[in-house]
């Protein structure tokens, strides 16, 4: 047993219908290579439009492979019909039948495979709890909310025990505060049926909040697949640098300068002035031009006996539990994020500081990190 | 440049009562947002100043002046929706000038120049003058909406959730930006969002709109660190406040607070300013309040910490949230993220309850928290010195 495997697998559609004009690349899905642990939660993360629908839909069944293979627990499923490769679907509309009670609806499948009466109650009854759905089993579908409604999505898709649950945007109707406590209901309810889930999301808070492996893709191609903690820290390139984290990594052009001995980075329409970390010595020279990226966090406001630049404070916004300040760098807003209780206002000047440690260098062309030598 | 006043609005549709008296003072040149959950009425209040809707009862004015029955084109003011409305055909610069060649408020093609140039250059988006909306992203129709109403120098602009159908970091840096220009509206302006951060980023003053009522007013920092009621304060903040239901008591030196689950005595930290508003208030059932950034945890028995399990953790970005449960109470706190913890395992909660809030159990309105007056002093900068 070990999950899902995915193993080189190609998607594409045929383009060739009328006043359709055919494009060289055209594949939804290039060359995914993907491996879940038994048990795993992982996401697919990226961009609408990047394919990872698409590889779930290969995986359950309802698109064909065009080149490749996929494997549920050691099983070629390539030309299994959605039926028989024991897998557990929800999505994010609910379709369900509304002439049916909330209990039919949950037992359904397990009817038209025959399961016998009292299984199917002892079932129904077992994973209603779980999805906060009992005090709902009489009700008709109509008279549920949207967070209603996709628990017992998600409770119809579980009671047929699936060797793999496959979710693909399971909360994206519903509304923030429902959202959230849906997904601290799938996270409880992950972790007591242990069953290999794939997840798909384009909202990387749900990613980082859920999975234990994330598999962020853009234009059909993996970029990274890691933990959490791995893509938020050590991305591999800018895409997954700007795509993970809100507000998103500070990304600037930079030229470097050797000065006295040290290395800086220098940015274009700002006199801004970052020392550069020397673990990069190895790799950087005077004039070398590259992006330097870091999170809003790890800009701080220096002290009084601060060395940093002074910059003007664009924008402060006081957000409650955080505050936001935005200093422009040429043409773009960097920002940072700070707890501290101190009320600026535009025209403020402050010292700016970076964690030296917390920054990521990236190649201009390829967006590629370039890493310390 | 106008001040807005609304005085006792009401407004029904059929049998369902929209606005039931609502009345505000906008004053010139503030940015004002209305803020509340979905179907409070913000959209109507709006339309109501708009003049798309006319109001059954009570006035709207302009400058003191009354324009119930000024029809909307006549009110002079400015739109900007959800939605963008753009005119597909025309390019981002004969969509912004539209406005100004409109028969009521034409203004010569020179000055029109000038002026599409000049909010342009404002929002950085120059570069778009000669595309097509279809060419756009969303980001940037929204922006050519905003810049569309910006052209113009209405007495007021109304917003109608501009950024809400952006994805959440579009929405975000989008809010930033807006931030960024709106020291230049120099106007009037009335936002409605039901998204907390973009209320607290951009408001001079805040009105909570709830059930067609106004439930308070006041700036951000106000609504955020008193609220008047509970559901104010559940609103306000993500994640969200802790509400701790529990008896007051008075002992020998002071107060002390008993979870009703969770089952832990504590003894409030001596204050006499919050003590004194619980004596005149007199009851002993409260929901105590704390924010997530004043619990802390450990994962050690401690001292006077109250034994939880962990309900979850999650990351919410560039930190993590616990849930913790004592008996039915659950506890939300702040952590970093990349922590190892495990569902269901043993954590050890402890508040700190110097930011207290008090809210009536019955009621569910505010009674009395630590630090108001302190509070009090930054969130009510200029108390009765408007004009």
């Amino acid at each position: 047993m070990s999950g899902l495997k995915i193993e080189h697998v190609y998607k594409r559609y045929d383009n060739e219908g009328k006043g359709k004009k055919k494009k060289v690349n055209d594949y939804a899905v290039k060359d995914l290579n993907l491996e879940t642990n038994e048990g795993e939660f992982v996401a697919l993360l990226g961009p609408s439009g990047c394919g990872k629908t698409t590889t779930l839909r290969m995986t359950a069944g309802l698109e064909d492979i065009t080149e490749g293979n996929i494997y549920i627990n050691d099983v070629r499923v390539n030309d299994l019909h959605p039926k028989d490769r024991h897998i557990g679907l929800a999505f994010e509309d609910y379709a369900m039948y509304p002439p049916l009670t909330v209990y039919e609806n949950i037992a359904f499948n397990l009817r038209a495979k025959g399961v016998p009466n009292d299984e199917i109650d002892r079932r129904v009854r077992e994973i209603a709890p779980l999805m906060q759905c009992d005090d709902l089993l009489d009700m008709m579908p109509v008279k549920l909310s949207g967070g209603q409604k996709q628990r017992v999505n998600i409770a119809r898709a579980i009671v047929r025990r699936p060797e793999l649950l496959l979710m693909d945007e399971p909360l994206s109707h519903l509304d923030g505060k429902a959202r959230q406590a849906m997904r601290t209901e799938i996270k409880r309810l992950i972790n007591e049926i242990k069953c290999t889930t794939v997840y798909v999301t384009h909202d990387q808070l749900e990613a980082m909040s859920l999975a234990d492996r994330i598999a962020i893709i853009n234009f059909g191609v993996l970029q990274q697949y890691g933990t959490p903690a791995e893509v938020y820290d050590d991305p591999v390139n800018e895409f997954v640098a700007s795509f993970i984290g809100e507000p998103p990594m500070n990304i600037l052009v930079t030229t470097i300068i050797k000065d006295a001995g040290h290395f800086f980075f220098t940015f274009e329409g700002s006199d801004l002035r970052i020392q550069v970390p020397e673990r990069y010595y190895g790799v950087v020279s005077d004039g070398f031009r590259c992006k330097v990226g870091v999170r809003p966090m790890d800009v701080l406001i220096g002290g009084p006996d601060s060395k940093g630049t002074p910059e003007k404070v664009a924008t402060f916004e006081n957000l409650g539990d955080e505050r936001r300040i935005g200093i422009r760098v040429g043409e773009i807003l960097l920002m940072l994020i700070t707890e501290d209780d101190t009320r600026y206002k535009a025209g403020d000047i402050i010292r700016l500081e970076v964690r030296a440690e917390k920054t990521h260098l990236f190649d201009i062309e390829t967006g590629d990190r370039i890493r310390e030598a | 440049m106008a001040r807005i006043t609304l005085e006792n609005i009401k407004k029904t549709f059929g049998k369902v009562t929209a606005l039931d008296g609502v009345s505000l003072d906008i004053k010139d040149k503030e940015f004002f947002v209305l803020f509340g959950p979905a179907g409070a009425g913000k959209t109507t209040i709006l339309n109501n100043i708009a003049g798309i809707q006319v109001p059954d009862e009570g006035f709207v004015k302009f400058d003191g002046e009354i324009v119930n029955l000024v029809d909307a084109a006549h009110r002079d003011t400015a739109m900007v929706f959800e939605n963008y409305a753009l005119y597909p055909q025309m390019t981002v610069y004969d969509n912004m000038a539209s406005p100004m060649r409109s028969k009521l408020y034409h203004k010569d093609e020179d000055y029109i120049k000038t002026r599409v140039h000049e909010i342009a250059a404002m929002m950085g988006m120059e570069h778009l003058l000669e595309r097509l909306p279809s060419q756009l992203s969303n980001g940037q129709k929204q922006r050519v909406a905003m810049g569309r109403a910006l052209v113009r120098m209405p007495k007021v602009y109304l917003m109608d959730e501009p950024l809400a159908h952006l994805d959440a970091k579009l929405r975000n840096a989008m809010r930033t930006e807006l931030k960024s220009i709106q020291a230049n509206f120099g106007t009037t302006s009335i936002y409605v969002t039901h998204d907390f951060m973009e209320a607290m980023s951009l408001a001079d003053r805040i009105a909570v709109i709830n059930e067609g009522k106004v439930v308070q007013i006041g700036t951000g920092d106000a609504i955020y660190d008193l609220p008047c009621n509970e559901f104010v304060a559940t609103l306000m903040g993500d994640p969200e406040i802790n509400l701790i239901p529990g008896k007051l008591a008075k002992s020998a030196d002071g107060y002390t607070f008993t979870m009703q689950e969770g089952g832990m005595t504590y003894t409030l930290p001596a204050d006499k300013a919050p003590f004194a508003k619980l004596d005149e208030h007199g009851k002993s059932e409260y929901d105590l309040a704390l924010r997530p950034q004043h619990l802390s945890y450990s994962f050690e028995p401690k001292e006077g910490y109250l034994k939880c399990t962990v309900y979850s953790y999650e990351s919410i970005g560039n930190k993590s949230v616990i849930i913790a449960e004592a008996g039915g109470q659950q506890l939300r706190m702040l952590a970093p993220n990349g922590l190892r913890v495990q569902i269901d395992q043993d954590v050890y909660v402890d508040l700190d309850l110097t930011h207290a809030l008090f809210f009536d159990a019955e009621t569910k309105d505010f009674v009395a928290r630590y630090n108001e007056e302190a509070i009090r002093a930054i969130a009510e900068p200029e108390e009765g010195s408007d004009a």
